[in-house]
Parts: structure tokens; C-alpha cells; sequence
């Protein structure tokens, strides 16, 4: 038997022959993701249960295997699923049960194999909605999203970073069971649910929050089978309006001055490129489109509720014509090529395939990180100038900007657009990019490949800390080895 | 909780003594017993104040982080405990070890930083609410205040207690709340959580990568624990009213002048159902600033304790108070714009004529209006809890949805009613919740308080049975008992929610190898003493335990 045939068969004792794969078409997705390239996968292995995910730890532990864990399909974008060096990839779909839906509490319980394309009908008949990131691509898993703190669009529901997720299944690297906020117990989520519960209380329990350190861990903690979800209720009446303004500052005031009362519903801004990315799909169209464009727009969605539905749309309006006028911009209906109607089509849907960002060039980097909204203008600069430096055009940037947590920081998102044959130029140009970014005071909260070289120098201190509770959780290094500040030989 | 006995107690050594006046200055340590007493007796949670908790062999007041790292390094070299002590307020303040040395942070109580358009603050431990609260209105915010009222510090509650507040429906949890944090650890070492580590701002407490928030606290703090804070960022909430409200007199007797853009609607619903149902439609209108459901005896005996005494002895009065007024919700409504005030107004009466509910509007009635504002907007109020009996304690449950909170209340009111018969606490007609909404209603919250005469040794003999009682009540409910601070009590539940108390263990050895965090009130495990408890109560808890102890698989079906 060869060393391979070896791995396969006892993945297998595990989750049965047939979730046990080597075939090089499904691992060489996993070879890279975003700018992260070298992964060596060796094997696929799709458990069905919890049970199985904690035998599959407890494997990893005796044999001393690197377990990634991924949920969502192709294209793999950020690189969290890309081992780093050899490894096995624990693929989640087959868990992808909607085990409840609660209208009146307002949440579902997923597991991690569950997407959006999947949940958002399920939730429609209830009348609710899922509340998501800008286009997610279609198979993303809901769970992971949240496990990676995406932004979701709606900054007046993000009260905190682990919105909307909330109470959730974890298995430690040492296979140990757990679980988060009021889903922990006493009782199973059956008996918990008998009881009138609904794991809506995403703290606990007791005094710590294992979420949290889990939660943007890239899979280096814990696995996470299922969470609960928590949805919002979908309007009645609902519009979406355009600002469109040749000053960023204009539309930076305008948010300040709207977001402070909690006005809108999504809110997001964009700039000329990034925003005819989204309403066309035809990839030909994109320059000419963005040239129609204003250089900066800021959508915004209103809202009326099941109670007096028009006299909330109507005092929203108001308000925000108001901000608008005191801000000098002027809120309008449509923008060249897309309608308020088809922008609200876009913003309640995953991206189709093939996924948006690849249609300016076919294929793209993105580059995020957390700031405040006052510096953004700053960061612009940033990335303007190397871009520059690189000979790549400043109006082909996409530049998105989400508000969260109610508005007190904002996501910030550039991405460069290039040909697949381009690809090593545009690596150079988001290496070059990246490090003037987090020169400048870019927080990397996420950080994928180069980000986390980048941002762990400037906080030895959490460095020391998270490297001990890695230890804690994770004493074999068998989840995601090697990734954020998690060396081996650092840990150890 | 803990009770302190001076037998095992011991002068702190010359030496640490003299290293901790090298740290702070003569002024600002002491080792006289009168002093250490003061901090030895805390009013709350204190189930039996003739015992005391446990008097610190030293208490020392830093004015800086540096400081406060020194004090805990000169404890981890001299074998001593530390536990910080910011603006107090229960026994969970105060040591529960021999040696330990109490760090007060009074010195430490300035508002460092208001990022207005950012909508936060930084904060040092001794800000309290009420400082906090003037100076965000002077910007048009505010802060979130807990329940125990505008004294308290917000650092304390966010890092280190709880953090429940009538406000929580627009202004959230206290945790929640928390934007960064800076953070002594056990050992002395520093540590800032979020991007203020990175010297990036106080904007963002989560990561690089995994969120070390979550090792700080869950639904509850580490009451010191697990280190000290020394900063921390909070956030501010909109506040659309004047930068200050002015007001004539003082607590009781002061009067208001109400910002025109503020409603307070004391609603009343004819059932538990239609008070249920109105609350989830008020949650998802998104309606409301501040919101509680509080009965109406307590506004009695927090206003008026000697007449609710007197109500409690009468038939008519009582009936009229504990079943016409039974199903209550006090909701403020504020609004940015005249507009946004109105909508709300409209849609909280169509909620209640859905309902079959009615309402006061408090503020268009000048003589309550300017009253209440200020005891809900400032939660002045809160602290007179004491008045009734001199003492009161809480159940609290696990919070979650709206519902169970409901049956919580109903619950706690029918042990309580048991107790109030048996003589054992003092009549508040029973029903008693502490009731709030988590932003718009994600979730809620209900403690059952009730009060005590500490003078009264029957009362005093009921405190330790009733606790069982309730924890039993929350655990056969499928609820952590949120007194779960406590160690008995810890060590009875925590086999109960996946052994969480193992990895606070873990957590506590990883950070603080020399023990030097008192860990009373964050992982330590002593016995319950079931001498004072019935049989019976004790079967059932033995009972529950055995159905719901995690097994290997998890939690057992």
C-alpha cells in the first residue's frame, strides 16, 4: 500500500470511502486563493456530522495531519483554505442542513454547508431576509462569511463584529465539544427549544467568548459545524436611492450625517469602476460604463416596516434629502445603466456565476482592511500613487467603501483587475499596494497571505497572547498549520 | 457569595508594603484597618453583610497603566493576590482570597478622547456614567448606563461585569459596546486588544485574525480574574435632544425641562400574551430608545417604600397593582427629526390598539414627565432599590428570547411569592422583574429582584435556599444561572455547558502563571453548603444535573 493509498483509507474509517477523495480536479482549487499560492493538498475528506468532524480531529491528532477546513465552493478567494504545505481539506457541503427557521424570534440555525443562494428562499417565505455581504459568490457558505467577519451591507443591523452570527458548535483542535452563547446549555438545542429558546444570546457562556477568538481565526481554533443566524425582517416597502457626486468628502459627510440617526437601510459607497462592475455583466461594457458614471456614488436603501409602512419611508426621506442638501448632494433615482429597481435586485442576491469581479479582466486581487471613514480619502491617495508606480490606470482601482458597526468604521476594499497572463504583475502590484496600505495605518482585522507578516509585526503583544491560547486549543497544530502568526515552531 | 473571617488573614510583609509605596507614593496605599474594612463591605449580592467579604491586606491607588502593571508585578514577586476595584458596588468588588491587595482605580477617571463622528469614547476606569453621559450630550451622544445606575463605571461594566440597561434596546449590551480595550494581564504585561495594539486607533476590537475580546469575557466579565483594565473604548449613541437638560432640585424632587423630541409611554396589556406579542412588533418597527418592563410596585417602592407597605397589607390596592397593572412596558421614544418622532409615536399606538394595550404619555403630564425623564434617561433612579429593605439581591437567568425572559419573570415571581409567605424576604407583591430589550429585540433580559431586611435573621436565612432555588428554576429551564460567578455555583453548571469551566482554568493557567489574579469570581470551584437546603430541592437539583452533564458526545439527549 502506498503512503497515499494509506491516507486514504484511514480518512476513510472515518467518513466511509465515498467522502474520500484525491482527485486533482477538486484539489486544485485549493492550490490557491486570492494572492496565496502553494498549497499542496493531498486528499478531500467531506464528513456528514459533527461526530465525524470530531474523530477526523482526533485522526489528525495520532497521525499529525494538517486539517483545513473549507465550506464554500470555487473560486477560492482569500487563500484561508490554501494549506500551507501539505494538507487535508476537510470539505463542510455535505453539512448543509437548515435545522431551524423561527420566524417569530427571528433566526435560523444553520450548518456550515449551508449558502446564500440556499438560505435566502428558505428565509423569503417567512418573510424575512438574510442579511449579507455586497455579492457574494454563489456558493459561499453563510457560516464562513460570518466566520471571516464579511461586512454585511446593512450598517444599522451590524451592532458588533460577530453580527449576524450568534450562537454556534465549535470542535477545538483537541476534539473537544463546545458550545457558544445560549446554545451552550443546559440542554440540547431540542430541549432548549421545548423551553422557548432560540440561541439567540451570542455571549458566553460565562465568562469568556470562544467565539470570538474563532471567529477570524482562519480555521486555526476550532472547527465550527453549525450556527445560529440572525435574520430581519424583510420590508414591505423598499427603495434604493443613488447619490452620485464627483467629491468623495461630499458623500463621507452625507453618510456621517445619516448613519449617526440610523437612517437607511444598506448603505455602501462606491466608486465609478467598482460600481459598473456590478450592474453589468458584460465585461466590454465596464470601461465605457464607468466613464458615464460619477466618480463616487453612495447607494442607499429605505425601508418601511409591517407598521405604517409609507410614513416611515416618507420621514427616512425626508431626513436624508435634508443631510443631502446640508452636504450638498443630491440623491436620485437611477444612475447610467441601472435602475434603483436593478440595483435592488443586485444588492438581495449572491453574484452570478462566473463571479462578478472577473469581468473587467478575468481575474482580480482584492485588498481590505478596517479604518474610519474620515480616513479614507487618505488611503485613496495610498493606493492611487502605487498604482501609479506600477503603470496600472487610477479609474480601473474598484474602490468600496462598508460602513459598519452602525457606522463607526468602515470596510475598505480596493481591487486591481488584470488578465490571468497579467497575474504575476498584479501580485507585484498588491504586494506594493499592501505594504504602503498598512505603512499608512491600514488595519489588516482579516489577514490573508502577506497581510498577517504585515499586520502581527505591528502587535507582538496579541502575537504573544494568541500564540498561547493557540497552544491551548489547538496543542497539535493540526488545524490550518502554519497560518496568521501560528508557525510551528513559534508556538511551540 | 464569599464570607470573610479575619482568622486566616495576615499582615501584608514589610517588604511588599514598601515596594508598593515606591510604586504610588506613602499617600496612596494603606494598610490600616479601618480603611481596608471600608473595602471589605459591599452592599449587593451580599447575602450575609454580617460576615463580610474579605478584608485586603493592602489597598494601593494608581494613577497610571504603568502603575497599576507595577502593583501586579509586585504581587506576582511577593506571593499576593490583586483585584481591581473601579466605582464598586457589589461583593463581586472585593477579595476573596487572604492575600490579596485591592487596586483601586479612582485616580484613574479620565475621559481621555471623544471621537464624535467615530461615535466613541476612551475611557479610563473611574469615568462614570453620568460623566460620561454630560459630556457625549455636550456632541450630541450619548452612552449606554446599566441598571445599577449613573455612578457606575462603563469600563467596569463593559470589561468586567455584565452590562444590562434600560437602554439596551437602541444602546445595546455592555460588552457589546466595547471598541478596545487596554488590559494588564496577570503577570504585568501589557496588552490592547483590537487595533489599538497596532497603534492604529481605538476603532476596531477585533483582531488581527482571531479576536482576543473573547478571551476578556462572555455574557459575563472576569471580575478582575483575569487582569486589570486600565482603558477602554466605548461606543456613543446618537443623542438628537439638547447638550443639556435643565433640570430644578434633585433625584425625586427634580424637575426636567423634557426635550420636545422625547415621548414616554407607560403601557399597560390586558394578558402576558398581548404584552408579549406588542413587545416582538415593537423589536421589528425598530422603534423605541429605552424600554423596560418594570412593575408598577417596584416605581412604588423605589419612589415610596413605606406606601407600598401599606398597599401590600390592603386587598383592593394589592389587587389593583399585581393584576390590573401586571402586564406594564415603559417605553421612551426619541426621534432625530419631528417627523421621526411622530412615526415612532403613530406606530407604538397602532402596536397598541393591535393589542388592546393602553398608554400614558408621560411627558404631555408635566407633573411625571419632568419626574421620570431624567430617573430613566440618567437611570437615577435604580440606586434607590435599596430603600425598601436596606438590601436586595437578583436571580438572573440566561437571556435570550423575549419569551423565555417572560416565563422567567413569572417564575421568579412564584418563588418569591413562596418566600414572601414563608416571611422570608419582604413583600413586593412578588412580582418584581428587571426587564430589558437588546437592540430592537434581538434578544432580552429579565433578573427577579427582591428585598431584604439584613437585620432580619430570617430573612438572612432564606437568602442561601432561595439562591438554590432559583439556580434550579434557570437550570430546569435550560438557562444558565447568570449568578454563575459564583463558585459554588460554577462548579454545579459548568459540567452542564460543555465543562466551560475547564478552558476558564486553562485560560487562567496559560495567563497567569503565578496565580496572582484573584479567581474567586472567575474559575474557582468550592461546594455548596446544602445544610440549609430542603431535601427535596436538593433531589431535584441532583436530578437535573445527572439529565443535563455533558457526556463525551456532548449534551446528553
Amino acid at each position: 500500500m502506498t503512503e497515499k493509498s494509506a491516507l486514504l483509507e484511514k480518512l476513510a474509517s472515518v467518513v466511509g470511502r465515498e467522502n474520500v477523495t484525491d482527485d486533482e480536479g477538486l484539489l486544485s482549487t485549493y492550490r490557491r486563493g486570492g494572492a496565496v499560492e502553494g498549497g499542496e493538498p493531498l486528499a478531500m475528506i467531506r464528513p456528514g456530522s459533527t461526530k465525524e468532524v470530531r474523530e477526523l480531529i482526533k485522526l489528525a491528532r495520532a497521525e499529525k495531519y494538517n486539517l483545513v477546513f473549507s465550506s464554500s465552493a470555487p473560486p477560492r478567494l482569500r487563500g484561508d483554505s490554501v494549506p500551507r504545505g501539505e494538507g487535508i481539506i476537510v470539505d463542510m457541503s455535505r453539512m448543509d442542513k437548515i435545522v431551524r427557521l423561527d420566524r417569530r424570534n427571528k433566526v435560523a440555525l444553520i450548518e456550515a454547508g449551508v449558502t446564500y443562494e440556499r438560505l435566502i428562499p428558505e428565509v423569503d417565505k417567512l418573510g424575512l431576509k438574510v442579511l449579507m455581504p455586497l455579492l457574494p459568490k454563489r456558493g459561499k457558505s453563510v457560516l464562513a462569511s460570518c466566520l471571516e467577519r464579511e461586512p454585511i451591507i446593512i450598517p444599522k443591523y451590524h451592532w458588533d463584529m460577530t453580527d449576524p452570527m450568534l450562537c454556534t458548535e465549535l470542535v477545538f483542535g483537541t476534539g473537544d465539544l463546545f458550545r457558544t452563547g445560549s446554545a451552550a446549555g443546559p440542554g440540547t438545542l431540542e430541549q432548549q427549544w421545548a423551553a422557548g429558546a432560540a440561541q439567540k444570546n451570542p455571549m458566553g457562556p460565562a465568562q469568556t467568548d470562544f467565539v470570538r477568538v474563532v471567529q477570524g481565526s482562519q480555521g486555526t481554533m476550532a472547527a465550527v459545524t453549525w450556527c445560529s443566524l440572525k435574520l430581519e425582517v424583510k420590508p414591505r416597502i423598499h427603495k434604493i436611492w443613488f447619490v452620485p457626486d464627483h467629491k468623495l468628502e461630499r458623500l463621507i459627510d452625507f453618510t456621517y450625517r445619516s448613519l449617526r440617526p440610523r437612517l437607511g437601510d444598506e448603505w455602501l459607497i462606491l466608486n465609478a469602476y467598482a460600481l459598473a462592475t456590478m450592474i453589468t455583466e458584460n465585461g466590454q461594457e465596464i470601461p465605457e460604463l464607468a466613464k458615464e458614471q460619477a466618480p463616487w456614488t453612495v447607494i442607499y436603501g429605505v425601508s418601511g416596516y409591517e407598521y405604517l409602512p409609507e410614513e416611515r419611508v416618507a420621514y427616512q426621506e425626508r431626513d436624508l434629502s435634508r443631510h443631502a442638501q446640508q452636504a450638498g448632494v443630491i440623491p436620485v433615482s437611477e444612475v447610467p445603466g441601472c435602475s434603483w429597481k436593478k440595483m435592488e435586485r443586485i444588492l438581495a442576491a449572491p453574484s452570478p456565476e462566473p463571479y462578478y469581479k472577473t469581468r473587467p479582466k478575468g481575474d482580480f486581487l482584492d485588498i481590505f482592511f478596517l479604518t474610519t471613514l474620515d480616513r479614507v480619502p487618505g488611503f485613496i491617495s495610498v493606493m492611487e500613487d502605487v498604482a501609479s508606480e506600477f503603470g496600472y490606470p487610477r479609474d480601473r482601482i474598484g474602490v468600496y467603501i462598508q460602513p459598519i458597526q452602525q457606522g463607526r468604521n468602515v470596510h475598505l476594499e480596493f481591487t486591481v483587475y488584470f488578465s490571468p497572463e497579467d497575474r504575476g504583475k498584479g501580485r507585484e502590484l498588491y504586494e506594493a499596494a499592501s505594504r504602503a496600505l498598512s505603512e499608512a495605518g491600514a488595519f489588516f482585522s482579516r489577514p490573508y497571505g502577506i497581510w498577517s507578516e504585515l499586520a502581527y509585526a505591528r502587535c507582538p503583544d496579541t502575537v504573544r497572547v494568541l500564540r498561547k491560547v493557540k497552544e491551548m486549543l489547538d496543542p497539535d497544530q493540526v488545524l490550518n498549520r502554519g497560518k496568521l502568526c501560528f508557525t510551528p515552531e513559534e508556538v511551540s | 457569595m464569599t464570607t470573610a473571617t479575619l482568622d486566616t488573614w495576615k499582615e501584608i510583609s514589610e517588604a511588599a508594603y514598601q515596594d508598593l509605596e515606591n510604586v504610588v507614593g506613602t499617600e496612596n496605599v494603606s494598610r490600616e484597618p479601618a480603611v481596608l474594612d471600608g473595602y471589605a463591605w459591599q452592599p449587593t449580592i451580599n447575602d450575609d453583610p454580617a460576615k463580610w467579604v474579605k478584608r485586603p491586606v493592602a489597598v494601593v491607588l494608581p494613577s497610571s497603566t504603568e502603575e497599576v502593571q507595577e502593583v501586579v508585578r509586585i504581587c506576582n514577586r511577593h506571593g499576593l493576590k490583586f483585584k481591581a476595584f473601579s466605582t464598586g458596588w457589589g461583593v463581586y468588588s472585593g477579595p476573596t482570597y487572604d492575600n490579596v491587595v485591592q487596586i483601586d482605580l479612582r485616580r484613574m477617571n479620565r475621559i481621555l478622547d471623544i471621537d464624535e463622528r467615530n461615535m466613541y469614547a476612551l475611557v479610563e476606569p473611574y469615568v462614570c456614567g453620568a460623566q460620561l453621559q454630560a459630556e457625549a450630550m455636550k456632541r450630541g451622544l450619548n452612552c449606554h448606563i446599566i441598571g445599577a445606575g449613573p455612578a457606575c463605571s462603563p469600563l467596569a461594566s463593559a470589561t468586567s461585569g455584565w452590562g444590562v440597561g434600560w437602554d439596551g434596546i437602541y444602546m445595546s449590551y455592555g460588552h457589546r459596546n466595547l471598541l478596545g480595550a487596554e488590559w494588564v494581564l496577570p503577570d504585568g504585561e501589557l496588552l490592547r486588544v483590537g487595533s489599538s495594539d497596532s497603534g492604529l486607533g481605538w476603532f476596531s476590537p477585533d483582531g488581527p485574525g482571531p479576536s482576543l475580546r473573547g478571551l476578556m469575557r462572555g455574557s459575563t466579565g472576569a471580575l478582575s480574574g483575569l487582569g486589570i483594565f486600565t482603558k477602554c473604548a466605548l461606543k456613543l449613541y446618537p443623542w438628537p435632544g439638547p447638550s443639556r437638560v435643565r433640570i430644578r432640585g434633585l433625584l425625586l424632587d427634580a424637575k426636567a425641562e423634557i426635550p420636545e423630541n422625547v415621548r414616554f409611554h407607560l403601557c399597560f396589556f390586558p394578558d402576558r400574551n398581548r404584552l408579549a406579542d406588542a413587545v416582538y412588533r415593537i423589536g421589528e418597527a425598530e422603534i423605541g430608545y429605552l424600554a423596560t418592563r418594570t412593575a408598577v410596585a417596584a416605581f412604588i417602592y423605589t419612589f415610596a417604600p413605606h406606601l407600598l407597605r401599606r398597599i401590600a397589607g390592603t386587598s383592593n390596592l394589592r389587587d389593583v397593582l399585581s393584576k390590573g397593572t401586571k402586564w406594564g412596558f415603559v417605553i421612551m421614544l426619541v426621534g432625530a427629526s419631528e417627523e421621526e418622532i411622530d412615526y415612532q409615536d403613530a406606530v407604538l399606538r397602532r402596536i397598541l390598539a393591535d393589542h388592546e394595550g393602553l398608554s400614558i404619555e408621560a411627558m404631555g403630564v408635566p407633573a411625571i414627565g419632568s419626574m421620570v425623564f431624567m430617573n430613566f434617561f440618567r437611570v437615577t433612579a435604580i440606586p434607590m432599590v435599596f430603600r425598601m429593605g436596606g438590601l436586595f439581591s437578583t436571580a438572573l437567568d440566561r437571556n435570550d428570547t423575549w419569551d423565555t425572559q417572560l416565563d422567567w419573570a413569572e417564575i421568579g415571581e412564584s418563588i418569591k411569592r413562596k418566600w414572601i409567605e414563608r416571611g422570608g424576604i419582604l413583600d413586593d407583591l412578588a412580582d418584581n422583574p428587571f426587564m430589558a430589550l437588546y437592540e430592537s429585540n434581538m434578544w432580552a433580559h429579565c433578573e427577579e429582584i427582591f428585598q431584604y431586611d439584613a437585620r432580619d435573621p430570617k430573612h438572612l436565612a432564606s437568602l442561601e435556599p432561595m439562591f438554590i432555588e432559583f439556580s434550579i428554576a434557570a437550570i430546569e429551564k435550560c438557562m444558565e444561572p447568570l449568578s454563575a460567578t459564583d463558585a459554588r455555583l460554577r462548579k454545579l453548571v459548568s459540567p452542564l455547558m460543555g465543562h466551560y469551566n475547564e478552558w476558564q482554568k486553562k485560560l487562567s493557567g496559560a495567563l497567569d502563571a503565578n496565580r496572582a489574579a484573584d479567581t474567586g469570581m472567575y474559575c474557582d470551584e468550592i461546594d455548596f453548603d446544602f445544610s440549609k437546603v430542603e431535601p427535596e430541592l436538593k433531589a431535584k437539583l441532583d436530578r437535573l444535573t445527572e439529565k443535563f452533564r455533558w457526556t463525551e458526545e456532548g449534551p446528553p439527549s
